[in-house]
């Protein structure tokens, strides 16, 4: 497992879960796993509970899924994070741009 | 066969040896009185005792009972030569031990068949008697082997008591040995670690499988390692060592240092159950997986759960002695039975709910080995001082060139040189982000001269990973060079990292935009680190990380 994405029953929730390491080698199979997604999609939830490591690339490719989704409703959540991958989030202020749960 | 002839007559004692020299009965001893009988009996040993009922001083009666004592184990069949034919005579022969009688005048043809019956019997007794000698010594060397393999599991399995006060344990094995095993440590990156999990069976064969499974658990700890690390690890182990029919459910948690976000893996464990502080509200966490010691490595699914708690909330995890256990008329306490137990108040014991299923089983026998857990979530910050951090100071370099910065695994060859090093552990995340953050800006903008602000539309973004592997894949020159040194008098890791580039302006390295995809490295740099410094016209960062925190 690296990255896998997984669409609600209803199909209005697709939820990323994250491996380990969220990181740049990750940069491909991220934007993979929201490529083509489906209309019916109204809230896109990041889930990071496995993962223990992140560094900045990964901020990067959060925001590139918005920018790459601008034009369309869709509320943004990154749930689970450990203390440390919270704190990361935290410093970068992306509690502005996503849900943190 | 030895047979002791007892009579003070000696034309009668003269008349059956030579009965039974005939009869092919040729070791023979007399004696005249009940007296030399004993002394003689003790001496020789006989096989078969003829004894005379009449006789001056011991009478047959007398000495009877006391030759039949001198071996209990054994049978010594005595037949009695008696003139007595009164039936209160002949039932007193049997009375007093005897196992026979025969009239005198003695008919020589029913003696001797009586003489072969009893010696067959004999046979048989001392072959019981090997049996049960046989058998003794195996009892006792069992129970001895108890002892030896008791103390070691004694000595293997021992939970440190300071980590142990966090959890509220119930541990009932069904026999001597317990095949369900509970073991906690603390983790070195703050917080804990724990395995609640139940062998096949019970009894000392499923107990057996804890030796290797606790030393690997304390070995995985002690480096902090990732619980789905932990599970593929001992998985491993126990595919290769248990037979076929044997495999080991158990869950695999590490909770960190707050005691409310907890890491699961349970393969084949009854759910773990979680009862919020406010109110009786439960949520299930049902086993994912299979038990370990079945699947293969590449069938073996290591993901994780991650339970979320509040303080004050309770984490449960059991083992299915406790909802298999059956009352008297052969029902099961089954899943909804624990749930029933486990909310009939606020606030649970292991105790509590211990002696629910004690009070449900009623007078039957507890069938199998029962473990409890239950954890009050609450911080675990105390734990955390169980570790040291080095009091020696130690330097690691690393320097790459051209295509070994190609290698995908730097950043974490480097984590795993510094993971041996004591208290490395609790700032293991930090380190990580850290070295990623100053490694990628050192081969992007210094070794492959990527330019950042190509990341600021979603396709350039792309493209500016795909150019990176490009290049990377193209580079032959081009050098990184890492500097870690530790100070132990500061408890404080330095870290400079020198690039073979041409440096970049070092103008307002803030954070700008908050749209940018790109430009967030350096202000994490400056949160993680005590102190962030460019120098050599910004091929050279030097950063400080303290390790306490």
């Amino acid at each position: 497992m690296t990255i896998t994405a997984a669409l609600s029953e209803n199909r209005n929730t697709l939820v990323i879960q994250v491996d380990d390491k969220f990181d740049f080698g990750k940069v491909q199979s991220f934007r993979e796993a929201y490529d083509k997604l489906p209309d019916t999609v109204k809230v896109i939830e990041v889930d990071l509970s496995q993962t223990e490591y992140m560094d900045s690339s990964a901020l990067g490719m959060l925001l590139n899924m918005q920018k790459s989704l601008s034009d369309r409703k869709i509320e943004y959540k990154i749930t689970h994070c450990r203390a440390q991958v919270s704190r990361i989030l935290k410093i970068s202020r992306f509690d502005k741009k996503f849900v943190i749960a | 066969m030895r047979i002791l002839i007892v009579d003070d007559e000696s034309l009668n004692r003269f008349l059956l040896i030579h009965m039974l020299e005939e009869e092919g009965y040729l070791d023979c001893f007399e004696a005249r009185n009940g007296d030399e009988a004993l002394a003689l009996a003790e001496q020789i040993k006989p096989d078969l005792i003829l004894l005379d009922v009449i006789m001056p001083g011991l009478s047959g009666f007398d000495v009877a009972p006391k030759l039949k004592a001198m071996n209990a184990n054994l049978y010594l069949p005595i037949i009695f030569i008696t003139s007595l034919d009164d039936k209160e005579s002949l039932v007193k022969c049997l009375e007093v031990g005897g196992d026979d009688f025969v009239s005198k005048p003695f008919d020589r043809v029913i003696l001797s068949a009586k003489i072969r019956a009893h010696s067959r019997i004999r046979q048989l007794s001392s072959q019981i008697e090997k049996q049960n000698q046989s058998l003794l010594y195996h009892s006792r060397l069992v129970e001895r082997e108890h002892a030896i393999v008791e103390h070691i599991f004694n000595n293997a399995i021992v939970n440190q008591p300071e980590v142990l006060a966090f959890f509220d344990t119930i541990i009932s094995p069904a026999a001597v040995f317990n095949g369900d095993v509970f073991l906690c440590e603390a983790s070195p990156a703050g917080g804990a670690y724990f395995l609640v999990g139940d062998f096949t069976g019970h009894g000392l064969a499923s107990a057996i499988g804890v030796l290797p499974v606790s030393r690997a658990f304390q070995a995985m700890v002690k480096k902090g390692l990732a619980v789905s690390e932990m599970a593929v690890t001992i998985n491993e182990t126990l595919l290769s060592l248990l037979p076929s029919d044997m495999f080991f459910a158990a869950c695999i948690v590490e909770v960190d240092i707050s005691g409310t976000r907890f890491t699961i893996w349970n393969g084949g464990m009854p759910q773990v159950m979680l009862k919020s502080v406010r109110g009786c509200r439960l949520r299930y966490f049902p086993s994912r997986h299979m038990a370990l010691g079945i699947l293969t490595d590449s069938e073996f699914d290591a993901d994780c759960d991650v339970i979320e708690a509040e303080p004050g909330d309770q984490l449960l995890f059991y083992t299915d002695g406790l909802m298999e256990v059956m009352n008297e008329s052969g029902e099961m306490a089954d899943e909804h039975g624990v749930i029933d137990w486990f909310t009939q108040d606020d606030v649970s014991t292991a105790l509590g709910m211990y002696n629910c299923a004690k009070q449900f089983r009623g007078g039957a026998e507890q069938a199998d080995d029962m473990t409890i857990v239950v954890f009050n979530c609450q911080s675990l910050e105390s734990l955390k001082h169980r570790f040291s951090i080095n009091d020696l100071p130690y330097t690691i370099s690393l320097s790459l060139k051209g295509a070994e910065l190609r290698n995908p695994r730097i950043i974490d060859s480097l984590m795993e040189m510094l993971n041996s090093q004591p208290g490395v552990a609790l700032v293991r995340s930090d380190l990580y982000t850290i070295f990623s953050e100053i490694f990628n800006n050192a081969l992007e903008h210094g070794v492959l001269h990527l330019d950042s602000s190509t990341k600021n539309t979603p396709e350039g973004f792309i493209r500016y990973y795909e150019e990176r592997e490009r290049r990377l894949n193209a580079l032959e020159d081009g050098q990184i060079r890492f500097d870690l040194q530790f100070l132990p008098t500061e408890s404080a890791l330095l870290v400079s990292v020198k690039d073979s580039g041409s440096g970049f302006a070092l103008n307002s390295p803030e954070i700008r935009d908050l749209s940018n995809s790109f430009g967030r490295g350096i202000p994490i740099l400056r949160e993680l680190c005590d102190k962030v410094e460019y120098t050599e016209r910004g091929t050279r960062v030097t950063v400080r990380i303290s390790m306490v925190r």
